[in-house]
């Protein structure tokens, strides 16, 4: 079982260094250009609804996209573009 | 078997002391660039205060009819449960997240802390975490659960929950771009979980030795790795894949007894959700079990003295589900709804004096969002299990989100 569990182990991390490397670390435009309300859709609709921006205060965007970056695990560029859509729209 | 203690202490403490050199590697090589320009630094400015503290949370109740073949039906509001979320933004890299819960007892209330957690941001891909966490688990556990279970939490789901629980220890968690794709991560080192390796069965009772038990403390010498990989393939994020699992080489307890045994949990994940025209539909499943190593387990029956026996400790669950939505529908009332509909089953190691027949779990909800974060679930379960009357459940769920 243990055999078994190293070698799953080390065929996910193959399987995910390989993408990575076939992906490559350079990000495309379409995704560098994408708008913090594109973002908000996509990211906030995958575990919850999408949030209502008039929902919370600027200062409490800014602590809530702290939680969700540690919880959701987002992207640096996505949580700080996603904060400024939603501040910028309550 | 002490040379296989020393092996397995060894490999964990190599692989904590390799992953603590990457991450590392990857903050001096960015201050050795800075070094570079000090020449031209500017004096430091005074720091900006800009703590923000906030506070959400949600208060939860539900009513629930239970009815089963044999016996007799019953029905009851459950205690009221508010769970706080205190949240502190100390700076740009320090973050405090934490939950605490308070759940009715009667007339009063047994508070309990859910997770106390610091985080500090090393660099726009990596943040380090210290505290009482709970550690991302296959799609739902250390994320989804309260408002976000769209499959209603009216009957503990048989398939989920079956991995690492909170645990006091250190980690490094982050996410980045490859391309079109998106990978995130979390690796920690923790306490790790607490095998049962003696006990001293009650009249009438199964012994519970072989079970597995998370808390705070420590209670023998070694800890447990864990990690956690997610996968977004498609450009929108709308399909995530994880791998979760969490390796512990010492499930034995302070006293040195079984500390040879290890045991592994893991979970395979994934969760997908895409708006077909005016219907939103969403996939969500995942399978999971816990191996503790092959070893014999001796426990007090009140009838035959001292007993040891010895058993296949595997355990196992899986649950998969699908949810629809109208979110194009011209009546609010329409668009406010969600059906969805879970099938999910548990194996506990059936050789076991704890063991019990695999469960299964049937569950259709109808949902009615009040708003994007307050649901109220009608949650309908049928568990089934070889040698007990079919369980029917019906379970009306809010929770109320501040």
């Amino acid at each position: 079982m243990k055999k078994r569990n190293l070698f799953l182990f080390a065929a996910a991390t193959a399987a995910i260094v390989l993408i990575s490397v076939i992906n490559g670390c350079k990000v495309p435009e379409a995704i560098a250009s994408k708008s913090g309300a594109q973002l908000w859709a996509e990211n906030c609709n995958r575990c919850h609804n999408a949030p209502d921006p008039l929902y919370y205060s600027d200062s409490q965007w800014d602590v809530a996209m702290e939680h969700m970056r540690v919880k959701a695990l987002l992207t640096d560029v996505e949580v700080k573009k996603i904060a400024t859509f939603l501040k910028a729209s309550n | 078997m002490q040379n296989r203690y020393n092996t397995k202490l060894n490999v964990n403490h190599r692989l904590v002391t390799l992953a603590t050199m990457v991450a590392f590697s990857c903050t001096l090589a960015r201050a050795q660039d800075s070094t570079q320009t000090a020449e031209n630094q500017k004096p430091d400015a005074p720091a900006r205060r800009i703590q923000k503290m906030f506070v959400p949370g949600f208060l939860t109740t539900q009513f629930q009819y239970n009815d089963a073949k044999g016996s007799p039906s019953t029905f009851a509001f459950s205690p009221v449960g508010v769970v706080a979320f205190p949240l502190v933004k100390v700076s740009d890299r320090l973050f405090m997240d934490a939950g605490v819960q308070l759940l009715q007892s009667g007339s009063g209330a047994t508070a309990s802390i859910g997770e106390l957690v610091f985080y500090y941001k090393i660099n726009p891909y990596m943040q380090a975490f210290m505290g009482n966490f709970s550690p991302r688990y296959g799609v739902y556990l250390g994320i989804l659960d309260d408002f976000t279970n769209r499959f209603g939490t009216g009957v503990a789901p048989v398939g989920m929950g079956h991995g690492p629980q909170n645990q006091n220890g250190i980690g490094l968690m982050g996410a980045f771009q490859t391309g079109y794709s998106k990978l995130s991560y979390q690796v920690y080192v923790a306490n790790g979980p607490q095998m049962n390796t003696t006990d001293t069965v009650s009249p009438g009772a199964a012994s519970s030795a072989g079970k597995i038990s998370y808390n705070s403390s420590d209670v023998n010498n070694l800890r447990s790795v864990g990690w956690h990989i997610g996968f977004l393939p498609l450009s929108n994020s709308s399909l995530e894949m994880v791998f979760s699992g969490e390796y512990t080489p010492n499930m034995g307890d302070a006293n040195g007894n079984l500390t040879h045994v290890d045991g592994t949990t893991m979970a395979f994940g994934l969760n997908y959700y895409h708006a077909f025209g005016p219907l939103m539909f969403r996939a969500i499943g995942e399978y999971n079990q816990t191996q503790v190593e092959n070893t014999s387990y001796t426990y007090l029956d009140p009838v035959n003295g001292k007993t040891t026996t010895s058993f296949n400790n595997l355990q196992s669950g899986w649950f998969g589900g699908i949810t629809l939505r109208d979110i194009g529908a011209e009546k609010t009332f329409v668009r406010s709804l969600e059906l969805a509909a879970r099938l999910g089953a548990y194996t506990s190691p059936t050789a076991a004096p704890w063991g019990a027949p695999q469960i299964n779990q049937t569950t259709v909800t109808l949902t009615y969002w009040f708003t994007w974060c307050i649901p109220l679930n009608l949650e309908y379960d049928v568990l089934t299990q070889s040698g007990t009357a079919n369980k029917n459940v019906f379970s009306t769920i809010v929770y109320f989100r501040f």
